[in-house]
């Protein structure tokens, strides 16, 4: 619901068992309509390729006919019906979590086989209290639940539940300690990847690095909307300035300016300075931040992007430079903290104007490769479940 | 006496931050830690040329590389405070 004050914001990650190139656990999102939200993360049998096919069609199957309102007892039926039959194992279907939000509220959790979903809910672990169905079977559990604002909820690969099992510990965690650890790790601002990272890294460490189970963790929350709004580059028209600075400065939210040129004339539409950071270098691959009264972050333009890029590309693979960039204060990680955990919705204000000093140049900064940069970084934002829009001035 | 390193885009990918570090270091090798500021700035608007801009008070000097930084350091900046 677009209009709604709150989303229901998604994050997960993942770990193939040491030496697979692909994961046993597969994560399929759905959203139906813009009200709904569905979710299911499946685990095939065994690790490897054969896991794969399992997990992908079991996951894929049970969203679209979730998302089609069919019951849950024709769902299992239909994929224990198509499903190859593996032959080690003589089954044929993966394990599986659904998780379905409508309105941001209404929760409804089926749960075969995986470690039992539960959710964070003021700040508390939570048990949910689920019904047993035997469909096909097969011990179906099930929940309906109304959900809160910032009501957070996990669900995971019996890898998270093992990790650690002959490496670090001898009979692995088990839930208990996995939610004493959610427990502590909990804060509200914590986005859903960084509350799905923080776990799956978790996992890591407990198995070595060297996972001996496909590792999958997801997270759903409820969270509320915020909006942050980027200007990036001067208008083409220089007598657009005014025009795009208070459109730029009339939206609600945090208000980020990237470029040096562009603090420039946002200093001077403001009639404030632009202070550079006494610390200067915080990374030295990243130029010093800024300061103008009034405007929430102020970053040097197409370098910091172009890092900001890189850690998106890497946020929605292993996220394995989050630790790197959620913390930090150099420009690139300020941003990358606001738009990958802080939005929910972006405006970019992209200004088209060709900086002369640039083209031409040896150092490869220029016109196209500035536009590609921003198409680049939305899309990314966009496959991050962020509300993304661009104008161009 | 304050000392702008640029760090635009343009002059951070030609070198500013080892500028700065030659800078500071010097600085401190002269004792003169009292008399100069070090501060970054945006585009000086002299992007167009190789190395990197540096403002001393009012005067922009272009193409600061770590090569001919030392003589940059002493025309441009020691002369002046002992001047």
């Amino acid at each position: 619901m677009i209009n709604s004050r709150y989303v229901t914001e998604i994050g997960y990650l993942s770990f193939n068992h040491v030496g697979e190139e692909l994961c046993g656990d597969h994560i399929e999102i759905t959203s139906p309509d813009e009200s709904t939200k569905i979710l299911v993360l499946a685990d095939g049998l065994g690790s490897g390729v054969k896991a794969n096919i399992l997990s992908t069609l079991t996951s894929k199957m049970l969203s679209s006919m979730i998302a089609g309102d069919i019951s849950i007892q024709e769902c299992i039926k239909c994929i224990a019906n198509t499903l190859p039959v593996c032959k080690v194992r003589k089954v044929a279907y993966s394990t599986f979590s659904i998780i379905k939000i409508k309105d941001n509220r209404y929760v409804d959790i089926y749960n075969f086989d995986n470690p039992e979903p539960f959710v964070i809910h003021n700040g508390k672990v939570m048990d949910l209290i689920y019904e047993t169905t035997i469909i096909d079977n097969k011990n179906i559990h099930h929940t309906k639940y109304e959900a809160s604002p910032y009501d957070t909820f996990f669900l995971m690969s019996d890898g998270v539940k093992y990790a650690g099992v002959g490496e670090t510990l001898n009979f692995g965690w088990d839930m208990p300690q996995i939610k004493d650890f959610l427990g502590l790790i909990y804060r509200q601002e914590a986005s859903s990847k960084a509350l799905a990272t923080e776990l799956a890294n978790r996992c890591n460490e407990l198995y070595n690095f060297r996972p001996g189970d496909d590792t999958t963790v997801a997270v759903v929350r409820i969270r509320e909307r915020k909006q942050v709004n980027v200007l990036i580059g001067p208008p083409t028209n220089k007598e657009d300035d005014e025009m795009m600075l208070s459109l730029f400065f009339a939206k609600e939210g945090t208000h980020i300016v990237s470029g040096g040129t562009t603090g420039t004339i946002v200093a001077r539409y403001l009639k404030k300075d632009v202070v550079l950071d006494s610390s200067g270098y915080l990374d030295k691959d990243v130029p010093p931040i800024a300061f103008i009264e009034g405007v929430d972050l102020v970053t040097e333009g197409i370098i910091t992007i172009t890092k900001v890029l890189e850690y998106a590309n890497n946020y929605l693979d292993k996220n394995s430079e989050y630790m790197n960039w959620y913390y930090a204060q150099d420009g690139a990680s300020l941003i990358a903290q606001q738009l990958f955990e802080n939005a929910t919705d972006i405006n970019f204000f992209v200004g088209c104007a060709m900086n002369n000093a640039h083209q031409g140049e040896e150092t490869g900064i220029n016109f196209t490769t500035k536009m590609h940069l921003i198409d680049d970084l939305a899309d990314k934002l966009k496959m991050m479940g962020k509300n993304v829009r661009i104008s161009y001035f | 006496m304050t000392v702008f390193v640029c760090v635009g885009s343009s002059c951070h990918l030609k070198g500013s931050y080892e500028v700065i570090e030659l800078l500071t270091k010097r600085v401190k090798e002269e004792h003169l830690e009292n008399q100069i500021e070090l501060k970054g700035t945006f585009c000086l608007g002299k992007c167009g040329v190789a190395g990197v801009s540096i403002k001393v008070d009012d005067e922009i000097i272009t193409g600061v590389t770590p090569k001919n930084f030392d003589d940059v350091f002493n025309n441009h900046i020691l002369t002046k405070i002992k001047g």
